[in-house]
């Protein structure tokens, strides 16, 4: 593909947004000023976000080992107390009514399965 | 268009916030990625937006730009990016352009406004990657090395686009201007 075959350039100037050459310089002064600007305020938060990273970090440490602590010792104290076994299973009531030909009640029936009246 | 090392120079400068160095790859680089966006949109007030849209992302993100050297490459993608989302929006919205801001900065002259038009119906008649190498060569004088490396492509490839572009929009411009004599000539 030889130049001297290739069509003449076109003509964009038309289409060009430098042509009014005031504006345009004022377009990229205030870009360019604006980017800049936006950088700085988007670093200058970050910046800070990092200098607060270290303090809050320890603070959040201190709280979560406060808390476990807290939480271990409440659950040992828990795991100490005596526990309360049932004082009678409703297999073994019923297998007592069966075996002195008992037949309960409305109301004992209720109470053994857990049930209020 | 800047050497790789320039902008290499410019890209260092701005992300440690000098002001010059911001200038700088606004000045270098702007017209360029209107060129790009109105290859996208063919709409240049709609162009413009865009490039400096894509220029505060651009900015926003320079860190993200790990080839400093091919930053034209990587600043052509989010201008594209930019442009086929707004292009998609405008479908969506069905928005007319607004063609009254063309002329503030087009010309003041009335006979470049059909011109204008002539031009934006022809381009819209060729695919994208034509429509890029043609504006970046004739309306922004880059080389076809330097439209090959923005653009990722050949510089074989490059010349081969400029030559059908070129080829189509002389076809197409040629057509509608005889026309348009034909049509004063019946008044």
């Amino acid at each position: 593909m030889s130049d001297e075959r290739t069509p003449k350039p076109i003509d964009f100037s038309v289409l060009d947004p430098s042509r009014n050459q005031l504006r345009w310089e004022r377009t990229i002064q205030e870009l360019a000023a604006k980017a800049r600007a936006e950088r700085q305020r988007r670093f200058s938060v970050e910046h800070e976000l990092l200098r607060w990273a270290r303090p809050v970090l320890a603070v959040a440490a201190a709280l979560c080992l406060i808390v476990w602590t807290a939480g271990y010792l409440a659950h040992g104290r828990r795991t100490s107390a005596p526990v309360r076994l049932p004082t009678q299973s409703p297999a073994l009531t019923f297998a007592t009514w069966v075996a002195n030909d008992r037949i309960p009640d409305s109301s004992e029936l209720f109470g053994t399965l857990g049930g209020n009246l | 268009m800047l050497t790789s090392k320039a902008t290499s120079d410019l890209i260092e400068g701005a992300l440690r916030g000098e002001s010059d160095a911001f200038t700088g790859l606004v000045r270098a680089y702007l017209r360029p990625a209107y060129s790009v966006a109105l290859s996208v949109l063919g709409r240049p007030t709609d162009a413009e937006d865009v490039a400096q849209d894509a220029f505060m992302k651009a900015f926003a993100s320079l860190e993200s730009c790990r080839e400093p050297e091919h930053f034209a490459a990587w600043f052509f993608q989010i201008v594209r990016n930019r442009a086929r989302n707004l292009l998609d929006s405008r479908r969506l919205r069905d928005v007319a352009a607004d063609d009254s801001k063309i002329l503030e900065f087009a010309s003041p002259a009335s006979e470049s406004a059909g011109m204008r038009q002539a031009l934006l119906s022809a381009l819209s008649d060729l695919d994208p990657d034509k429509r890029e190498v043609v504006l970046l060569h004739d309306l922004e004088n880059w080389t076809h090395a330097e439209i090959a490396q923005a653009l990722n492509i050949s510089e074989v490839h490059s010349r081969q686009h400029l030559f059908r572009a070129r080829q189509l929009l002389r076809a197409k411009l040629d057509g509608d201007l005889s026309e348009h004599t034909e049509e004063h000539h019946v008044r």
